[in-house]
């Protein structure tokens, strides 16, 4: 568990290298592409791992196996792997942010909110382009997260936990709205509308790819900067304040960071349920480490959670594909209640 | 005091069915409130509107008034005896329960009008069950708020599992999917008749154990030592809560946030003894439910949106402020 240390300079310099933690990010990674490898050969039009691998190189066994691998399951498997990553990242900015253990996207209302504009959209305005939808999605959700927070905070000061059951209730009413504007819709947008809705990446292509593609490379390098107040944020506001960071704008500007990755990812794939929650949990247990290092982890495992979700759910019902969304709800739930029982987050 | 008591008593009841009457006129024609009060007192076969009102308007009216009443008495109870402001059959899981028994019961083909009450019952104890379990082993115990998270995670547990079978079976899905928003557009009679006498019963018990609820609310050493048995009454309002709840959840779905708004307007007007709250929820849960339902049919007229979307509409913005203000 404890980092090996890597001394220079007689023991002046002293660098904590985290071996652990670096180990498990190459384990998760690998697993990631392992996952992606077998998205790529199962299915209705079996391939071998090494036809697989030729049609990506380019050297397709036959015209069936290109279409299959580059069409759908190649970009399919890419855009739950990086909506998975994003949700991850989300939820673990939320989590350190709110101090909350139980934090995650789709649970406090952020999902929803995104999800209540780009329904909305989709209903009143189907002409809007596709590539808006990020946008569109993002100003939801943080809209709803600043109402949330402002009435959570009391005068008395904001306890995490109303911040949690107030998410809770907003998730409700929008969740409510939403259903009444899908009644409302047309059937062709209110039939788009529900299956973005169920959280699938059934209907990803390389448009879907490549929205998340961009945005999770305009986020990075905020990530790479949200690591330093994330650290102070860890050992709480007033010691944070004490080590002179400024609070109120690195706090405000980390929960814009978690509700622009989840909405970038909300925006495509839906409202995917409980991955926010999980990933990081799993990554704090998998290894100990620092808050950047548990960003890349949370990433990972976020990416692992969901191609994994998808492959389960598309190919272990047979002739029915359940959404992703549902597969993550599944196994996210009990991981909740787990939390619940023996978390340190309360 | 009694003579004020028995005025309000009249008025509740006069505004009950009064909003009656205005939920029958209201629909895709829209009938005047002389003729419903016709059909209702001197029905006359031969004339349209009547045998439309009797047929379909009624009816619908009437569910409209179990579940609301249902839910509401279930709601208070549940409040009362867990001393829980947030306590709500849907918030704390036993909706979803019941609606993934129902479903579950649909597609193995064991889902006959008279087995879905009882179907439902099962599925709203159990998972009460499991979300109070996990709430206990919390450290600090079951909170109004534990209570809610847990009840959070089991519902979107439970929704999600809900969903897959639907996808799996899709004529189950094709039957069920407009009752599992909450709607109060169209079940077979005869589940009708099932779960009208479900409703009875867990009326009959909340009446009978609403006095010892009130004792309750002092603590439970001073309902002991005033000769209440606590786990007695325990059992009984659970039985109530979860006859209720199924009977609700047979009849129209899950049909969230009732069961919480309700009992608190009730308080605010009359105050903490059950005695009064039980009826009171009853009859206040009735009209509420009538007025969720008018304004489902005439919000986006000619379409109808689901009637539990209404009450989630209504109901999830107090509960924020219940978040707000109780805790």
């Amino acid at each position: 568990m404890s980092p090996t240390f890597w001394r220079k300079l007689d023991g002046r310099v002293t660098f904590a290298v985290p071996l652990r933690a670096l180990a498990v990010f190459a384990t998760l990674l690998g697993l990631t592409f392992a996952i992606i490898l077998a998205s790529l050969m199962l299915g209705s039009f079996p391939l071998s791992a090494a036809s697989a691998l030729a049609t990506l190189a380019g050297q397709a066994p036959s015209e069936m196996a290109l279409t299959v691998v580059w069409e759908f399951r190649f970009p399919r498997t890419l855009t739950a792997a990086l909506a998975g990553a994003l949700l991850a990242g989300s939820g673990a900015i939320l989590q350190t942010v709110t101090r909350n253990a139980l934090a995650d996207p789709s649970l406090v209302g952020v999902s929803q909110g995104a999800g209540l504009a780009v329904v909305s959209t989709l209903i009143l305005f189907p002409e809007t382009h596709a590539g808006l939808r990020p946008l569109l999605a993002f100003g939801g959700a943080l809209f709803v997260t600043v109402l949330i927070q402002a009435i959570a905070m009391r005068s008395a000061g904001g306890s995490t936990m109303r911040f949690i059951l107030t998410g809770i209730g907003f998730a409700a009413f929008l969740g409510a709205f939403t259903q009444a504007m899908l009644t409302y819709g047309d059937l062709d947008h209110a039939t788009v509308a529900l299956r973005w809705l169920a959280g699938s990446v059934h209907a990803a292509n390389w448009e879907s790819v490549l929205v998340l593609a961009i945005s999770l490379s305009v986020l990075i390098p905020a990530l790479i900067w949200a690591a330093r107040p994330l650290g102070a944020v860890r050992m709480g506001h007033e010691i944070a304040t004490s080590l002179g960071a400024t609070v109120h704008r690195d706090l405000a500007l980390l929960i814009t960071l978690s509700v622009a990755l989840a909405a970038s990812a909300v925006a495509i794939v839906g409202p995917l349920g409980f991955v926010g929650l999980i990933a990081p949990h799993m990554a704090r247990r998998l290894a100990r480490s620092g808050p950047g290092l548990h960003l890349a982890l949370s990433l990972a495992t976020g990416a692992m959670l969901v191609t994994g979700a998808d492959l389960i759910g598309r190919t272990h019902f047979a002739s029915v594909q359940i959404p992703a969304g549902l597969v993550t709800a599944i196994v996210g739930a009990p991981v909740f209640g787990w939390l619940l029982l023996f978390g340190r987050g309360r | 005091m009694t003579g004020r008591r028995t005025a309000i008593c009249a008025l509740a009841l006069a505004g009950l069915l009064l909003i009656l009457s205005w939920h029958i006129s209201v629909g895709a024609k829209a009938i005047p409130l002389t003729t419903v009060v016709q059909a209702l007192l001197f029905y006359d076969d031969t004339i349209f509107d009547h045998v439309v009102i009797r047929d379909l308007r009624l009816p619908r009216a009437l569910m409209a008034v179990a579940v609301g009443a249902g839910l509401s008495v279930a709601g208070a109870l549940m409040q009362g005896v867990t001393h829980n402001p947030l306590a709500d059959p849907g918030l704390l899981g036993l909706l979803a329960g019941a609606s993934l028994a129902v479903v579950l019961g649909t597609a193995l083909g064991i889902g006959s009008a008279a087995a879905i009450p009882p179907l439902a019952a099962f599925g709203a104890l159990v998972s009460g069950a499991v979300v109070w379990s996990i709430a206990m082993a919390i450290s600090g115990g079951a909170t109004p708020m534990t209570l809610v998270l847990s009840g959070a995670a089991v519902t979107a547990f439970l929704t999600a599992l809900t969903a897959i079978l639907l996808l799996i079976h899709q004529t189950v899905f094709e039957a069920l999917r407009v009752w599992l928003t909450g709607s109060l557009a169209g079940r077979p009679d005869q589940v009708g008749l099932w779960a009208t006498g479900w409703l009875l019963a867990g009326l009959v018990t909340a009446l009978g154990v609403a006095r010892k609820i009130t004792t309750l609310a002092m603590g439970e050493d001073t309902a002991t030592g005033l000769g209440v048995d606590v786990a007695k009454l325990q059992m009984a309002v659970l039985f109530s809560v979860v006859a209720l709840t199924a009977s609700a959840v047979a009849l129209a779905g899950p049909m969230g946030f009732v069961g919480l708004v309700v009992p608190h307007m009730v308080r605010l007007i009359i105050g903490y003894d059950y005695r009064l709250i039980v009826p009171w929820a009853a009859v206040v849960g009735a009209t509420y439910m009538l007025l969720a339902d008018i304004a489902a049919r005439m919000l986006l007229a000619p379409i109808e949106v689901s009637t539990g979307l209404i009450t989630a509409l209504l109901g999830a913005p107090i509960f924020v402020w219940l978040v707000r203000t109780r805790l």
